[in-house]
């Protein structure tokens, strides 16, 4: 009974799952759950076990162990064909020798769908995807964005509660891609059903998701929205993972960072940094420490300055509008805050004269 | 520019050698061959060729080719699927085991069967009873044929398999396609043209099956002798006029499949 009501909260619910290929744990005891409407991201490096969690939940791949629920209801040996799942392939699957229309139609036409019926949601979706007119055409007349949307309409014809998507844009060049991220998300949200999609790509996770679930070598490490997971990272592997972040050597050597321990670990994000030219006048500038401008990326909106501090090469970012800094230049540094590692542990620390000044004023 | 004169009298040179070759190989004997069938004119090419026995073993012929073709291509369907669809233990094993009878000599093959089914067989005391006869006799010819041309269609279809990978059928199987329609609408369209292709070399094979065949016939004139074994019965006897008109048909015959080839490769790549 308390099972039920718990499963009443999240639509899709991964309990203890494993899976192995041969050798290789592919899913370590991976606990996931998915509340109806949202659109979550299962965002991992390559090999992490993020397809896998994907394609057990949509039935081609069974776990050796642990439970799957879709809407409340056991799934584990229900086929994939009937826990009402669509399904987008990273290659996009699409049936070459079928038209457009045959492709969006076929699986209406496996649920015996009447021919004026089939017509009708077939036009309705090319029309939602804004493909109208190619419908007599054949995948390879079709470019990458239209094979996508084909291929998401596809997996819609047949109302599935559920959307799958795996690495649905990892196959489009850059800039088709941003246009796509944004109109999946808008697509998605107007029609309000649950999705997970599969991706490498933060960015992307970060911009288009509600929620993300982290893996990292078949374990899940961490999963909430986008901020929860840049703010508050639970694990060190979700610290380094997400944002631009590096570790840092030499912690105890920074100025107004006090290490307390021994076994400690630190790392730094260019948002935690401010670079400045010398003479410049800004908070903190009694704190800062000297360092070398060792290298200058053009960011198109901000610049990349990176220098090197107590042997490590950091990474900092600077408006365009400001006074331009060279290569070589000497500048001064403020580290504002860095996430320090213990093990499995990890907090955030400020800078300890960020506290000093703020007790003066 | 050096290159390229270069590359314009080799370019010759390799066509020249080719044709020539061909001329020698090829050509020359085939003309020899009709010229020979009507060596004693159109009557005596025409008597030869409506041969009681000449007509008998071409029936037999086909027919053999006919089941061959038939299982092999049901055959070669399943081994390639399951090579290619499939993970699985022994699979190596299994396609290894499909080329065997290209490397095997077809006379291997023969003897194979005649030990398995002939009177000291392992088998033949369980078939004898029923009156299954399988060596010197028709079943003997066909299971020959089966075994020299097997790999013809698995080994046409398994790189049109591997390379189209595994998606589209899962993709139809999550929308509640069953395996056969899953088979019937996304697999064979796909493999249409290298499934007809490996059919016509099959084809083209068993109808030209000598060794395997030669073992297992028993040489029975009208009853197991196939067209070749005919021929080349024939041509023992000193009947160049029928063994050569014989083997016209047998050519006629590897012309058609020969214009078949060529045109469902055409068609083939038009579609790709």
């Amino acid at each position: 009974m308390s099972e039920q009501i718990e499963n009443a909260k999240s639509y899709v619910e991964l309990k203890d799952i494993n899976k192995h290929f041969r050798d290789f744990h592919a899913s370590k005891d991976v606990n996931i759950s998915i509340p109806k409407g949202k659109l979550v991201a299962l965002l991992g490096p390559s090999g992490s076990g993020k397809t896998t969690i994907l394609r057990m939940i949509a039935g081609l791949e069974h776990p050796d162990s642990g439970e799957i629920w879709i809407d409340g209801k056991k799934v584990n040996d229900v086929p994939g064909s009937e826990r009402g799942v669509g399904f987008v392939f990273q290659s996009y699957a699409l049936f070459r020798y079928m038209t457009v229309f045959e492709n969006i139609a076929f699986g209406l036409r496996l649920k015996k769908t009447p021919e004026n019926e089939i017509k009708e949601k077939v036009t309705e979706l090319l029309k939602l995807i804004s493909c109208e007119g190619l419908e007599k055409r054949y995948p390879s007349e079709l470019s990458g964005g239209q094979r996508q949307r084909v291929a998401f309409a596809r997996a819609l014809a047949p109302n599935p509660q559920l959307l799958l998507l795996d690495e649905p844009f990892a196959a489009i060049d850059a800039k088709v891609r941003l246009e796509l991220r944004t109109w999946l998300k808008e697509m998605i949200t107007k029609l309000h059903i649950t999705s997970i999609f599969v991706t490498h790509d933060q960015d992307e996770a970060i911009e288009v998701a509600d929620e993300i679930i982290v893996t990292n070598q078949g374990r899940v490490e961490q999963s909430g929205s986008p901020q929860e997971l840049y703010s508050r990272p639970a694990t060190p592997f979700v610290a380094q993972f997400i944002g631009n972040s590096v570790p840092v050597k030499n912690f105890e050597r920074f100025k107004h960072f006090e290490r307390n321990d021994d076994d400690v670990t630190a790392i730094l994000r260019p948002e935690f940094v401010s670079v400045f030219k010398e003479g410049e006048h800004v908070q903190y500038a009694n704190s800062a420490e000297q360092a070398v401008v060792e290298d200058i990326i053009f960011r198109g909106s901000s610049l990349e300055i990176r220098f090197r501090l107590h042997e490590n090469l950091i990474s900092a970012y600077r408006s365009i509008n400001e006074a331009p800094i060279e290569i070589g230049e000497k500048v001064n540094a403020f580290i504002y805050r860095m996430f320090v590692i213990k093990g499995e542990e990890i907090s955030l620390v400020n800078n300890l004269s960020i506290k000093q000044e703020s007790v003066i004023i | 520019m050096e290159i390229r004169k270069d590359s314009g009298i080799m370019k010759w040179i390799l066509i020249g050698i080719s044709f020539l070759f061909l001329g020698v190989f090829l050509l020359l004997p085939l003309f020899y061959i009709i010229a020979t069938a009507f060596r004693d004119g159109i009557g005596g090419y025409l008597v030869a060729v409506t041969d009681e026995y000449a007509i008998k073993a071409a029936l037999l012929t086909l027919k053999a080719t006919l089941i061959s073709v038939l299982i092999n291509t049901f055959f070669g369907l399943a081994a390639a699927w399951c090579l290619t669809k499939f993970a699985f233990k022994g699979k190596k094993i299994l396609s290894t085991f499909i080329d065997l009878p290209v490397t095997v000599s077809p006379i291997i093959a023969g003897l194979i069967y005649v030990l398995t089914f002939g009177r000291q067989g392992i088998l033949y005391k369980y078939l004898d009873p029923y009156g299954i006869q399988i060596i010197f006799a028709v079943p003997g010819i066909v299971l020959a044929t089966i075994f020299v041309t097997f790999p013809f269609i698995s080994r046409e279809l398994i790189p049109v398999l591997t390379a189209q990978g595994t998606d589209e059928e899962e993709a139809a199987a999550l929308m509640g396609a069953k395996t056969f329609t899953i088979f019937r609408k996304v697999t064979l369209p796909h493999i249409k043209w290298a499934l007809l292709y490996g059919v016509v070399l099959c084809t083209a094979r068993a109808m030209g099956e000598f060794g395997a065949v030669s073992v297992l016939s028993g040489h029975l004139r009208g009853k197991t002798n196939t067209l070749p074994l005919y021929i080349e019965l024939l041509y023992q006897g000193y009947d160049f006029t029928g063994a050569f008109a014989a083997s016209s048909i047998l050519v006629i015959m590897a012309i058609i499949i020969l214009i078949l080839r060529l045109l469902l490769q055409n068609k083939g790549k038009r579609e790709v």
